[in-house]
């Protein structure tokens, strides 16, 4: 049954952020639902799912042997969704990718749609840096990496494929097996009712204004800071201070030197230009 | 290809005929299935495995599956179905004996608990099982039962529990985990007295929940070995059930919750703090 939603993204790029509107959304009471809700619906690398449905230990396999399960890792949790009669919403930082069998890691059967998160790759890069408590300069060689990946090995995820920032959007852009609808993260900051109901009509959800709005303030960036400063978020890694950092847009220009930005500019230009980053005139709008 | 698993079985055949899979599953995934008595596993690149009436193995190797690898699986996952099949009441965990108490170490894979098992047996602990425990339920008392293993450990373990990596044998070609051998085994069967539970969170301290009533019973269950096979072997499951909670009434079972990024003395000294409670 297609019944799973793949949130994706590159890291840092409002994934969370939208979990968080996503929850409030569907759950609609007075009050914000806690950080805690969100972390009962782990990501689509979490190892422990992999060891409990596959029965096997993720950590003792290549990671391209893992792969080789993940599809029935998902049809498996697409079952276990069933029983509920409710779309399964699952975040993911993989892109899209085929195992060494050349079958898709995100089965198509089971797949209802995806939302994709896309933001300036300058942001992500500060962002993903400060995350990770990584150098600028490691974290932009990331970005522009094509074999770029995280996690694997005992980290407690599965290992996902990134790849560079641009061929990670292609790689979703480019498949045709499941429904994707881009959204920017700029917009979900400058135009939230627009976007974050465009991201609800797209899911098909009841549409209600004062249910989008209400929602909107219960996942506002400056009350998740306060929350994960009151009772901690478990998608921190432990050496970082704090998984909400800035939020802000535009703060790579803080940060990145003129040579940094220009190798970013040059490396994803044309996906820059096509998701509005660069003008018309090639010039960087953010 | 040597073969090698540490139970008294029967028979254990290198196949060089393909394996034919379980002919009345009740549970199947794409890579195994699984009834009372039968049971086949595909490690595809690895082998096929078959394991039947808890004393019949067959293994047929891919072409490019090493000895290594193969054997890997034999001891994990073959081994485990062998006790379901036996009836054999099993956990995901390591065991040793501390000042002449049994201690069961369990928890998801990752989560360390055979480097804090390593470092319980550096400081004087005697090393029963790795990775997988199985126990008897007696009237008075729960048991042990020691199997011939030695602690798999990735080699920046070995680095911070200062172990020196001479030789020590990869637990496969692609991996960088080795097989480390204890000086100080336990060949005998002990008492079981105290389960822990260990999981990892992002803080900087330690949770310890000491478990009572159900939530005790649900986490035992939970730390079941491969507890996903017994969906095909619902008379295995009901034995367990009972003898579960005879196990719950018999152990302590104390849930640590420890650090991502902790030092592994650190994790030790606060079970041994529980376990001294």
């Amino acid at each position: 049954m297609k019944n799973i939603v793949w949130l994706v993204s590159y890291p840092k790029s409002g994934n969370t952020w939208f979990r968080m509107f996503l929850a409030n959304y569907l759950k609609n009471r007075a009050v914000p639902v806690s950080l805690e809700e969100i972390e009962s619906t782990p990501i689509s690398s979490n190892a422990v799912d992999f060891e409990e449905v596959i029965g096997l230990n993720p950590f003792e396999l290549t990671t391209d042997e893992v792969d080789f399960y993940r599809p029935d890792l998902y049809r498996v949790l697409s079952e276990e969704a069933e029983k509920t009669g409710e779309p399964s919403y699952k975040k993911t930082h993989d892109a899209y990718t085929q195992n060494k069998n050349g079958e898709p890691l995100f089965p198509e059967e089971v797949s209802k749609s995806a939302v994709y998160f896309v933001r300036n790759p300058m942001d992500v890069c500060v962002s993903y840096a400060n995350h990770s408590t990584k150098e600028i300069p490691n974290t932009l060689a990331f970005l522009l990496n094509e074999e770029a990946s995280v996690a694997g090995n005992k980290s407690g995820q599965l290992r996902q494929m990134l790849m560079s920032w641009e061929s990670h959007i292609k790689s979703w852009n480019d498949q045709i097996l499941i429904p994707v609808h881009f959204v920017r993260y700029e917009d979900m900051l400058q135009k939230p009712v627009e976007t974050f109901g465009g991201i609800v009509l797209f899911l098909e959800l009841e549409y209600q204004e004062e249910r989008l709005e209400q929602a909107i303030r219960h996942s506002d960036f400056k009350l998740m800071q306060q929350m994960e400063q009151e009772n901690g978020f478990k998608e921190r890694l432990q050496q970082s201070r704090s998984f909400f950092w800035k939020g802000k847009i535009g703060n790579y220009r803080e940060h990145l030197s003129e040579e940094q930005i220009q190798r970013i500019v040059e490396y994803n230009y044309d996906t820059m230009k096509e998701f509005g980053y660069i003008d018309e005139e090639g010039k960087l709008t953010v | 290809m040597r073969l090698n698993i540490p139970l008294h079985i029967n028979h254990l055949e290198l196949s060089h005929e393909d394996l034919e899979s379980v002919s009345c599953p009740i549970f199947t995934r794409q890579h195994l299935q699984v009834n009372e008595k039968h049971f086949f596993l595909d490690i595809p690149g690895v082998a096929k495995y078959r394991v039947m009436d808890g004393n019949l193995v067959q293994v047929y190797p891919y072409p490019e599956g090493d000895e290594l690898s193969v054997n890997l699986f034999l001891n994990g996952c073959v081994l485990g179905v062998l006790l379901h099949q036996r009836g054999i009441l099993h956990f995901h965990g390591n065991s040793f004996i501390y000042k002449n108490k049994g201690i069961l170490l369990c928890g998801n894979a990752g989560v360390g608990k055979s480097s804090v098992a390593t470092a319980f047996c550096q400081n004087g602990s005697r090393f029963i099982t790795d990775d997988i425990s199985p126990v008897r339920i007696e009237q008075q008392s729960t048991i042990i039962l020691p199997f011939n293993t030695s602690v798999k450990l990735w080699q920046d373990t070995l680095q911070k529990l200062a172990i020196e990596n001479n030789g020590l044998e990869r637990v496969r070609l692609e991996l960088d985990k080795f097989y480390f051998p204890m000086a100080e085994t336990a060949p005998e069967e002990q008492r079981l007295d105290h389960l822990f539970i260990l999981g990892m969170h992002n803080q900087e301290g330690y949770e310890v929940n000491e478990l009572t009533g159900m939530d005790k019973y649900n986490a035992l269950r939970r730390q079941i070995y491969r507890r996903v096979y017994l969906k095909g072997m619902p008379e295995t499951e009901k034995k367990y059930f009972k003898q579960l909670f005879q196990l719950a009434a018999k152990v302590r079972v104390t849930q640590i919750v420890r650090p991502q990024i902790c030092n592994i003395y650190d994790t030790m000294r606060y079970i041994e703090k529980e376990i001294n409670r």
